[in-house]
């Protein structure tokens, strides 16, 4: 039964893996390098397993999520401009979350956008008032599932496999370097979404985890997130597969999922956008909680979702007052897809503010007692804190030289 | 038994919890009565957006600003606990602490499911 | 009223001028009844030690005890002289 249950918990890790980050940078990436940057995936699906996985396992022995963390190590006067850039960074992304919902929401029923960004809305409003918490991932990851078409898509594209073997090895692309920096930088800033190490650090404190569920943190982290990486790699493939050296520029999810009619026809296509839909879906809501876990953490106030909007009315106010503005900025018809990549870019700048308290905590006997990092854990921590350290000040100087990606 | 604690590393920053278990802010400053030549005793805890001023500058007072500048004291003999997080004695509502939820309650009750 | 946040970051300097360091914490005994200062923590924790990499913290003094202050003043504390880091 155990089994069972851990391996439910993956499979909605799986599907809950990617986000409209990850979905307009391994299909972008993909089409203008072809395979060449699948080991930069691999460097960051790695990434996220170190991070939540240190994220679950002070959560689970301290009982203290991120944002406690991060004020009790670093104080009140820094913890506060962590706070903001954290927050700021937040609302861009659960922007165009919401946006790429609408946008999904629109190709597959037709109607027009400016109304479905408020049916967006409100049907994540209703469906996080509405179910129980443990159902929220749940429900959103196994939908997100149905992205495996763009791994049946990317054999079936029939991609030149030794190419593909090839893109795993790291190294250098020497004819265009600063646009291959700069994908590989994006690619890593989607992979190590801050928002989903708040998400799965908060909560493990609100489902109460203690040493005992350490294994299970250890095998949700890697095995969720490990395999959720293959679903990046499937959209890199397709987007080499299908869009490389055609002219295509993926700027619209409509095209993304092409990635999978091309192949499978209709019903690769409705696959596809289902697969989006939901995946996009949940990752608005972890971004939507995180920012209210974020505030609540750092300055004291009840939170959690298992409080019950009642026992925690700051908390809840706080992701109400969020979608609110949120919507509010998709409805000034900002490109969603434009403001995602400014959104990881950006949380890519961002990621050093709360990696290195983690990283501090995670050390510090008397939070983790004799569970702090071991010799495996501190040395991959201190590797990627030099690779967080490197795209983190490399982010915006190549974001600016490679006008966006554009060139 | 006593023990040898770093006041800012464990307790000024730590998360209030009240005698039910419920989260009630943080400890933001600590009130100290002595000085030179004498004992130097911690008397209180004090909790709450106008404390923060003394702590982050300009923003602090920004901060402090928007979050309404309310401030408590907490006696030190309210404390049952330093831990993990700072355990009190007494409940919030006792102590001053937890007003802001107090006060957006009422607006959640009016919303069906909010106490689920 | 004296708070630990106006205490926080001041110089601490003996009689003489000579800089110890910065006050960067206090040390407490937890007990009975209030909690008593016995000493400041001055100096840099260094970002490694923090991470608990080069041995077990607290291996460089950087104490100092809290009979040596003579006087609060200002923007700094001033200590005894000949008072050395414990």
């Amino acid at each position: 039964m155990k089994i069972f249950q851990v391996a439910l918990g993956i499979l909605a890790a799986i599907g809950g893996f990617v986000d409209i980050g990850d979905l307009v940078f391994n299909v972008s990436a993909g089409a203008t390098f072809g395979y060449q940057l699948l080991w930069v995936v691999v460097i960051g699906v790695v990434g996220i397993v170190v991070y939540s996985e240190m994220c679950g396992r002070v959560a689970a022995v301290s009982g203290k999520a991120v944002f406690d963390a991060v004020r009790e190590r670093v104080g009140f006067k820094s913890g506060l401009a962590v706070l903001v850039a954290s927050q700021v960074v937040n609302l861009m992304t659960l922007t165009a979350e919401i946006g790429g919902v609408a946008i999904c929401l629109q190709l597959l029923s037709g109607l027009a956008y400016r109304w479905l960004i408020v049916v967006a809305g409100a049907a994540l409003l209703v469906v996080v008032w509405v179910t129980a918490f443990e159902w929220i991932e749940r429900i959103f990851g196994y939908g997100g599932l149905c992205l495996l078409v763009f791994a049946v898509a990317a054999v079936k594209l029939h991609p030149g496999w030794g190419a593909v073997g090839h893109g795993f090895v790291p190294h250098l692309e020497m004819k265009s370097p600063l646009l291959y920096a700069y994908f590989a930088v994006g690619l890593l800033g989607a992979a190590l979404t801050p928002y989903e190490v708040y998400f799965y650090s908060s909560g493990g404190v609100e489902e109460g985890w203690g040493p005992k569920d350490l294994r299970l943190n250890k095998v949700n982290a890697m095995i969720g997130y490990g395999l959720g990486g293959f679903l990046s790699f499937a959209l890199m493939i397709v987007g080499g597969a299908l869009f490389l050296g055609k002219g295509i520029e993926p700027e619209f999810l409509g095209s993304i999922a092409l990635g999978a009619e091309v192949p499978l026809g209709q019903i690769g296509l409705l696959l596809a956008l289902v697969g989006i839909l939901f995946a996009v879906s949940g990752a608005a809501i972890d971004t939507l909680f995180s920012g209210a876990y974020n505030l609540a953490q750092f300055l004291g106030w009840e939170w959690g979702r298992y409080r019950t909007p009642r026992g925690a009315p700051r908390f809840t106010i706080t992701w109400l007052v969020l979608l609110v503005l949120a919507l509010g900025v998709v409805m000034t018809g900002v490109d969603p897809v434009q403001l995602t990549e400014y959104a990881v870019i950006f949380s890519a700048v961002a990621l050093p503010l709360t990696y290195i308290p983690i990283l501090l905590v995670a050390n510090d006997r008397s939070y983790m007692r004799e569970y702090v990092n071991g010799r495996l854990a501190n040395t991959l921590g201190l590797i990627y804190l030099i690779v967080i350290l490197f795209i983190a000040l490399t982010a915006i100087p190549l974001l600016i030289l490679t006008n966006a990606g554009q060139n | 038994m006593s023990d040898s604690i770093d006041l800012g590393l464990h307790v000024v920053d730590r998360q209030l919890i009240d005698s039910e278990g419920r989260r009630c802010g943080k400890v933001d400053d600590l009130a100290l009565e002595g000085g030179a030549g004498e004992v130097l005793e911690v008397v209180a805890i004090l909790s709450g957006p106008g404390v923060w001023r003394a702590r982050a500058g300009l923003v602090g007072r920004l901060a402090a600003w928007i979050g309404g500048g309310g401030r408590v004291r907490i006696p030190w003999e309210c404390v049952a606990e330093v831990r993990a997080h700072v355990k009190l004695r007494k409940r919030a509502e006792e102590l001053g602490l937890g007003r802001g939820d107090d006060r957006l309650r009422p607006l959640l009750e009016k919303i069906p499911g909010s106490d689920r | 009223m004296r708070t630990y946040s106006s205490l926080l970051g001041r110089n601490v300097e003996t009689e003489s001028g000579r800089r110890l360091g910065r006050c960067r914490d206090m040390r407490a005994l937890l007990r009975r009844g209030n909690p008593t200062v016995e000493a400041l923590v001055v100096g840099h924790r260094g970002f490694l030690e923090h991470l608990g990499i080069g041995g077990p913290r607290k291996t460089r003094p950087n104490a100092v005890p809290w009979e040596a202050v003579v006087s609060i003043e200002g923007d700094r504390i001033v200590v005894r002289d000949g008072t050395e880091l414990v």
